[in-house]
């Protein structure tokens, strides 16, 4: 296989993995059975998931006090900002913002 | 008439969706430009690293795929690695889906290709409170798709000299996508969900002691939407509102 051939392949089964269920999710979210239920709850589950892998990356970066305490205080920044301002851009970029600056603050 | 004024809405709602993109457009960017300079790094050429972001765009698959054909790996093992890690993505259509307002055929191909973790979260974080319109999840994806793309571009062609920094400035970018997460999270809460979202956390957590991130988090996600299902909707709706 060309290496064009390993990428367009790539390509093509991703997009695949992608639009199949989509075509046949549109049958299986009229429903309002299980699946339908699972369906629903999927997205919640997806965005949990998905800190817990992206924070414990964070995490192993720099496994100390300094570390927790900076994901701390940016989390919190976050959830401040979003409850303040129900505005998803604006609480990404001062949570981001804070994390930075403690960094900085609390670098040796 | 009226059909011209469905084309207007449907402009309109893409046009938001782009603008709503912004987020994923400032989580995206530092990623897509690290995946630039590690695709040069890796020996390919400036077309070559976009090539995998245009026709791929699946961010961390993009990174285990430059690694495994830096290391000479055969064209099959890269290509059941790259498929294996997005495997999970078969079940963000069907989900995505239930929060739909409709599901045009024409345009269900643009919108599975869009179908990266971060638009499907965004989505689903929208969708918790209102249906979505389709063209609004195009717009959406389509400012993903071009953070991720000229991202690339730009972390392949001049992010060589920079890949050393380290500053206070991309160390904040570093938190960018789990403050992301972490807002939608917020957006989409509801109490009566609560049993999913610990779960789905602990659940990846765990994971993770064996397995590598991506497997544990179709786990964790899985294991959030079982539990999610069993319990009927009118009764987690009442108890949201309580």
């Amino acid at each position: 296989m060309t290496w064009w051939g390993i990428v367009i392949a790539a390509g093509v089964g991703t997009f695949l993995i992608r639009y199949l269920p989509l075509l046949s999710g549109t049958r299986l979210a009229r429903g309002e059975g299980w699946l339908s239920r699972f369906l629903g709850a999927l997205g919640l589950a997806a965005i949990a998931a998905l800190i817990a892998l992206s924070l414990n990356e964070l995490w192993g970066q720099a496994p100390h006090w300094r570390g927790g305490v900076r994901l701390a205080l940016g989390a919190a920044a976050v959830l401040l900002v979003q409850r303040l301002t129900p505005n998803v851009g604006l609480a990404t970029l001062v949570g981001a913002g804070i994390y930075g600056a403690a960094g900085w603050a609390l670098a040796d | 008439m009226n059909r011209e004024r469905a084309i207007s809405s449907s402009w309109r709602s893409a046009g938001q969706g782009l603008r709503e993109s912004l987020s994923l457009v400032v989580g995206y960017a530092p990623i897509a430009f690290s995946f630039g300079v590690i695709a040069v790094q890796s020996g390919l050429t400036l077309w070559q690293a976009v090539g995998i972001s245009l026709l791929v765009f699946a961010g961390a698959s993009q990174f285990v795929m430059v690694a495994m054909m830096a290391a000479g790996s055969g064209g099959l093992t890269v290509l059941s690695a790259v498929l294996m890690m997005n495997l999970r993505h078969v079940f963000y259509g069907p989900a995505l889906a239930t929060h739909l307002v409709a599901l045009p055929r024409r345009l269900a191909p643009w919108l599975a290709f869009g179908l990266t973790d971060e638009v499907f979260a965004t989505a689903m974080a929208k969708g918790a409170s209102r249906p979505l319109e389709p063209a609004w999840c195009l717009g959406l994806a389509a400012g993903a798709y071009l953070a991720w793309v000229g991202g690339t571009a730009l972390g392949a062609s001049v992010g060589a000299g920079w890949a050393n920094e380290s500053g206070y400035v991309a160390q904040a970018l570093d938190f960018v996508l789990p403050a992301l997460f972490l807002a939608l999270l917020a957006q989409a809460w509801r109490r009566a969900r609560w049993p999913v979202v610990a779960v789905a956390t602990s659940v990846t957590l765990l994971g993770m002691v064996w397995w590598p991130g991506h497997v544990a988090m179709l786990i964790g996600m899985l294991a959030g939407a079982t539990v999610g299902s069993r319990r009927p909707r009118a009764r987690c709706s009442q108890e949201a509102m309580t």
